[in-house]
């Protein structure tokens, strides 16, 4: 037994156990938190598994801001502070946790037992990889050869801040659970994290062709930055979208439908991404909108505003 | 050798993690239990770290230092005070 | 040299997970928040600067120590400011800090 077979043991059970707990638990507030525990085994069973692209979107989203999400939520539903149990149908979720747990077992036994087919997709992708001038496989498959699928993902996201909106109506923007800037040491926190946040994301964002990145994981981190401003009230809800907020909006999906549908007009097929600064135009407009969607989505805003402003 | 010491001591810091979350049950405040967040952070970086070099994955770095970055949203999101009682 | 060099960074690690462990302990047998929170901070971050060490040292790489310092100092930033807003948190909260009688 080596001891990479105790790790992923380990990790396995971690994760059911951990799992298990969310559901059965007993108080909310104690199940928000095994759940944002539960995010952060999942970003170490991606790193080893040898997935670095799915560790650094679920670093980003799932520990951070999922978590940070749902314990606003929590505020807000004014929970106080003592545990309140919560009330629980065992028969129903019995069966429920049986035939989810008979589907995932038949599917992976299933993909155990299919051997490997010689002229399988991936090993096209690969065969393929170096003619787009990219070298990482997942950036390839994302933007090059499955392009219509993250084209439609930014649509849904574009669709998902749309509905938000609807549901929040008239009203105006809702009480931001924030932290004043002026408490101790949060200033500071800023002032040291906030720059080396769009470091990060933009290193990811160029560095997403060639090693693992990409546009998704520069836009969570982007997203964590204003997410921090927001909590930190440098950024402040307000009740409007302006018009450079509408435009960062849809300035992923447009790329793609541009530079897609642009090669088309050329005389390409449509879709054709023609040389990677294609791919470093979408993936740009893609991380300022998906960065700008999700923080107003957390904000619950249709738009942004300065401090003083 | 290397290889072997370096996963045992991801089984180690592991086990940390698992011994963390006894404080989740025990913890009478709801600070108690932001403890053990604090406790999976700090831990998870160094399990990224090691893991980077016992896979030698040096992409996980990154993971490393992202998630550093965003380590904070979390308890300043548990922290926060509703914005109506300050001035806007 | 270069079975020196590993075991000097391996030590480095090994003493780096002993003070997480020593974090934890904290953790789960001090008697109150404020204890607790000083012993896990503390421990951990000092465990960090141990571990960025030692695998800097197994890198051997330049480029690797750097981004390792930066990371550690990042941590220190965040878990820094995390531990002092959660104290006033709990201080503001009415917490109260355990005295040594109430341990007997």
């Amino acid at each position: 037994m080596t001891v990479g077979v105790v790790v992923d043991m380990m990790l396995g059970l971690a994760l059911v156990a951990l799992s298990l707990r969310v559901v059965t638990g007993g108080s909310l507030f104690r199940d928000i938190v095994l759940f944002i525990l539960f995010g952060l085994l999942v970003a170490l069973s991606w790193a080893r598994l040898g997935a670095p692209d799915l560790a650094l979107a679920e670093a980003a989203i799932g520990a951070g801001l999922t978590g940070a999400l749902m314990l606003m939520a929590y505020r807000s539903i004014g929970a106080d502070t003592e545990e309140r149990p919560v009330r629980r149908r065992p028969g129903v979720a019995l069966v429920v946790a049986v035939l989810t747990g008979s589907l995932v077992a038949v599917i992976g036994l299933a993909a155990l037992g299919i051997e490997r087919v010689p002229d399988a997709a991936g090993d096209a992708v690969l065969e393929a990889l170096p003619g787009t001038g990219l070298g990482n496989a997942v950036t390839g498959v994302l933007l090059v050869f499955r392009g219509l699928d993250t084209m439609l993902e930014m649509a849904v996201l574009l669709v998902a801040l749309l509905g938000a909106w609807t549901v929040l109506g008239d009203a105006r923007p809702g009480r931001v659970h924030r932290v004043d800037r002026r408490t101790p040491l949060v200033g500071s926190l800023l002032t040291v994290v906030a720059p080396i946040t769009l470091l990060v994301a933009v290193h990811l964002l160029l560095a997403g062709t060639d090693a693992p990145g990409g546009a998704f994981q520069a836009g969570a981190v982007l997203t964590g930055c204003g997410v921090l401003m927001v909590l930190t009230g440098t950024l402040r809800p307000t009740a409007v979208a302006g018009f450079a907020t509408r435009l960062l909006v849809v300035a992923g999906l447009a790329a793609f439908v541009l530079v897609g549908a642009g090669a088309g007009f050329v005389g390409h097929a449509p879709m054709t991404l023609t040389g990677t600064w294609a791919v470093y135009l979408i993936e740009t407009a893609m991380m300022l909108s998906i960065a700008l969607t999700m923080t107003l989505l957390f904000a619950r805003a249709r738009g942004l505003r300065g401090e003083g402003s | 050798m290397t290889a072997t010491v370096l996963g045992l001591a991801v089984v180690f810091l592991l086990l940390n993690l698992l011994a963390g979350l006894w404080r989740i049950g025990a913890g009478p405040t709801a600070a108690d239990r932001m403890l053990a967040v604090l406790l999976f952070g700090s831990t998870t970086v160094a399990l990224l770290l090691i893991m980077a070099q016992w896979l030698g994955d040096a992409s996980l770095r990154t993971v490393a230092l992202l998630f550093v970055v965003l380590a904070t949203i979390v308890t300043l999101a548990f922290v926060g005070t509703p914005s109506d009682q300050e001035r806007s | 040299m270069n079975g020196a060099m590993e075991t000097v960074g391996l030590v480095l690690v090994i003493a780096g997970c002993v003070f997480y462990a020593a974090g934890t302990i904290g953790l789960l047998r001090f008697p109150d928040v404020y204890s607790r929170l000083h012993a896990l901070t503390k421990a951990d971050n000092q465990g960090l600067l141990l571990v960025c060490l030692g695998l800097a040292v197994l890198a051997g790489s330049v480029q690797v120590a750097f981004l390792l310092i930066v990371v550690w100092s990042v941590g220190l930033v965040a878990a820094a400011v995390s531990a002092h807003l959660i104290a006033r948190h709990a201080r503001h909260a009415g917490e109260p800090h355990a005295s040594r009688e109430t341990e007997r």
